[in-house]
């Protein structure tokens, strides 16, 4: 265990956080992990992702997989829906993963030259 | 792929996507006796024996947005390029057993890579799931079971927060690297 005594504080910070936010999981990030994402690099997109999401405090974000879309030369892709709305981004990497939490779901703003056309 | 830790990453979601809600994935290194074999235990629906050799087919895939099913055959043959075995079997209660045995030094073994990332990557999207990770290295073995970890974190705290998630994939990554440290001391019989 790296810790107790700092799993202890880490569970203390996020009892915190959790009484901070309460808006529930409207935005979900849904990240292709079939055969072909995974070779393509899927698992450092996620990874980028979360490393993202907790520097921004970003907990409350869903954060999901699904199988291979049938569009294996555009992985890695992610999907960022958030009610009706849904974005698309492909053949994305880990800095890309990291600017797309920052100026999507942190800044509200799609990074168009990296979505699907 | 280039890390047998993205096999098991592709093995362990085609158990989640087979309604498995506990995985045991244990890596077993022998140095002593040029052993490396990886197992994927899952509690899923299962397979018949007859589907066993249909799933080492590339053609062949259950899903419909697709006409090949890559994972297992690219598995196998990663496996069998350095002469090694690479068995599916029913569990003996329910699911599906993985095993891929390799010899530890062959030159054409993919190395392990990043499992930490994988366990972590697996943790992040499904829920809910039971993970048991062990990791044996000669006579030594770590073992971490995500049960005991929220018992630990407090079970009002989301195992699948970043935060967590972040803290989780250090930890294994530190526990695993010590498994191997403390051989290769030992080994050469450094004190200090």
């Amino acid at each position: 265990m790296k810790s107790l005594e700092e799993l202890a504080s880490l569970r203390e910070k996020l009892k915190k956080d959790m009484s901070i936010r309460e808006q529930g999981h409207e935005i979900k990030v849904t990240v292709s992990m079939g055969t072909c994402g995974i070779a393509a690099g899927a698992r450092e997109i996620v990874k980028a992702l979360l490393e993202e999401l907790k520097e921004q405090g970003l907990n409350g974000i869903s954060l999901t997989q699904t199988s291979c879309a049938g569009l294996c030369h555009y992985e890695p892709m992610l999907e960022i829906s958030q009610g009706s709305e849904k974005t698309t981004y492909v053949k994305i990497d880990g800095n890309k993963a990291r600017e797309i939490v920052k100026k999507h779901l942190v800044g509200g703003k799609v990074v168009e030259e990296w979505t699907a056309r | 792929m280039e890390e047998l830790s993205q096999h098991i990453l592709d093995v362990a979601f085609n158990s989640l996507e087979a309604g498995a809600d506990r995985l045991e994935i244990t890596v077993s290194e022998n140095i002593l006796i040029n052993l490396l074999q990886i197992e994927v235990r899952d509690n899923g629906r299962g397979i018949s024996p007859a589907d066993i050799p249909r799933v080492m087919d590339p053609f062949y895939t259950t899903k419909k947005e697709k006409r090949v099913g890559l994972g297992i055959p690219l598995f196998r043959e990663a496996v069998e390029r350095c002469g090694g075995i690479f068995e599916i079997k029913p569990a003996p209660q329910a699911g599906t057993v993985v095993t891929a045995t390799f010899p530890h030094d062959h030159l054409d073994r993919a190395p392990l890579g990043d499992i930490a990332g994988t366990i972590t990557v697996l943790m992040a999207g499904n829920t809910p799931l039971r993970l048991i990770y062990r990791h044996r290295y000669n006579e030594k073995i770590f073992s971490f079971d995500t049960k005991d970890f929220q018992s630990l974190l407090g079970e009002d705290i989301p195992l699948r927060s970043p935060e967590v998630l972040v803290w989780m994939g250090k930890h294994l990554v530190e526990n695993i690297a010590n498994l191997k440290e403390a051989d290769t001391l030992e080994k050469f019989g450094r004190t200090g």
